[in-house]
């Protein structure tokens, strides 16, 4: 994916993949297929690992910080893979720009629940949520781009205080992300 | 032409001060009249850009970047291939063109409106109600810079992360004058963060073709965007006050 999505072809897909040519179209139908199959695995898998990181935890704010850890480590293991959902998704036609809408989508239950421990959860703004989201994705996504994936484990910290300081104020969360 | 008739950005102000002290032409002249017109040639020239780089937006937005083509450009624009060719030398060109002068009057526009506050915190809701309201003014260039600029090959690219980033710097001014205990709770990329969630929430919006409704997002985004710096309550009052 280093020439991005739009200059890709399957001949370079099937040379770095080490495949035949009939291989490749025995698999996926276009360069595009391809494309999407490689994204759906990527979400499925971040998300069994954060449903999974987060599954045993109490509290909500554990909860966050668990699975926060366990996303950013699966972007740093697979930097490649994380480019094609964080990165090439927005120039890769509707139906991944429609994946990319779901992957965010899939963390806003997740986050919402902190409207219930919240003490003024009802008064949070309604879109909390998607810029919460928005926000970690453009740090991923620029630490993608500048090819320092390895800095993101270090940045949960920060994130996750990012993540919960509007529902449970700066100070609980800088306590609850450290 | 559909939509806007002349480039809406060159309506507001002479772009170019080569025609600063041409006469005010009737709007009807944006399209200009076939023959002689005896219109001095900068202008012409300078309107035919213009009107490319409007025909390129509209064509875009019809067709999405991949799938226009130079001639539906020159055909919104009602220029010849070869006009386009005297400005252009391709359609990433072109695109590039119109992307950044859509930036740079996005970036006047912003930049003025949080100049024009004394106080952080409304300078900040001055900043994005005039980002709000210039996307939401010109649906076309809404999507072409938070949407197409992404398909448009890597120049564009980083030229839509740079102009991302480079609204960092007005969120960083709210850490002057801050307590220490204020100042110990933000982090080194909370700026990057709260910049890079609006830009998220608002191209979403525009990519969902629910542009007309971006003015409605002012007092979320406020609130999201001043948060880390007054707190929830002090940052929900300054975003619902009028």
């Amino acid at each position: 994916m280093a020439k991005g999505y739009q200059a890709v072809t399957v001949a370079d897909i099937v040379r770095r993949a080490g495949i035949a040519r009939n291989t490749f179209y025995e698999n996926f139908s276009s360069k595009e297929a391809c494309f999407l199959a490689a994204q759906d695995y990527a979400a499925e898998e971040a998300l069994r690992r954060v449903v999974e990181a987060a599954a045993e935890i109490e509290s909500w704010q554990g909860r966050v910080l668990a699975g926060l850890t366990a996303f950013l480590a699966a972007v740093a293991e697979e930097p490649e893979l994380a480019r094609i959902c964080f990165v090439e998704a927005h120039s890769a036609g509707d139906a991944a720009k429609q994946r990319y809408e779901e992957s965010l989508q899939a963390f806003f239950p997740l986050f919402k629940v902190g409207r219930k421990v919240s003490p003024h959860g009802e008064q949070l703004p309604e879109t909390l949520e998607e810029t919460i989201v928005g926000g970690v994705y453009w740090i991923i996504a620029r630490r993608i781009v500048e090819g320092k994936t390895e800095e993101l484990e270090s940045l949960r910290g920060e994130l996750a205080e990012f993540i919960l300081t509007p529902y449970v104020g700066a100070k609980a969360a800088k306590r609850a992300a450290s | 032409m559909t939509g806007i008739v002349i480039f809406p950005l060159a309506a507001d102000r002479p772009a170019d001060t080569s025609i600063e002290h041409a006469p005010d032409y009737p709007p009807e002249l944006s399209r200009l009249p076939p023959g002689r017109h005896g219109l001095p040639r900068e202008f012409v020239v300078h309107n035919q850009r213009e009107r490319l780089i409007a025909g390129l937006a509209e064509a875009v937005a019809e067709n999405g970047y991949a799938s226009t083509t130079i001639a539906h450009i020159t055909r919104h624009a009602a220029v010849s291939r070869r006009t386009f060719y005297e400005h252009f030398d391709s359609k990433d060109a072109c695109f590039v063109a119109a992307y950044d002068t859509v930036m740079d009057e996005l970036r006047e526009r912003v930049g003025g409106a949080f100049e024009a506050e004394k106080d952080w915190s409304r300078s900040i809701k001055a900043g994005i109600a005039a980002m709000l309201a210039f996307l939401a003014a010109e649906p076309n260039l809404a999507r072409l810079c938070m949407v197409e600029a992404l398909v448009a090959g890597p120049v564009v690219v980083e030229r839509y992360d740079a102009a991302i980033q480079s609204l960092v710097p007005y969120f960083e001014e709210g850490r002057k004058g801050r307590s220490r205990e204020v100042l110990a709770r933000l982090s080194p990329t909370t700026e990057e963060a709260l910049v890079g969630g609006m830009v998220s929430l608002i191209s979403r919006r525009i990519f969902a073709g629910r542009t007309a409704e971006l003015e409605s997002l002012l007092p979320d985004l406020v609130e999201f965007a001043l948060t880390p710096y007054l707190g929830s309550a002090e940052a929900a009052k300054v975003a619902r006050e009028s």
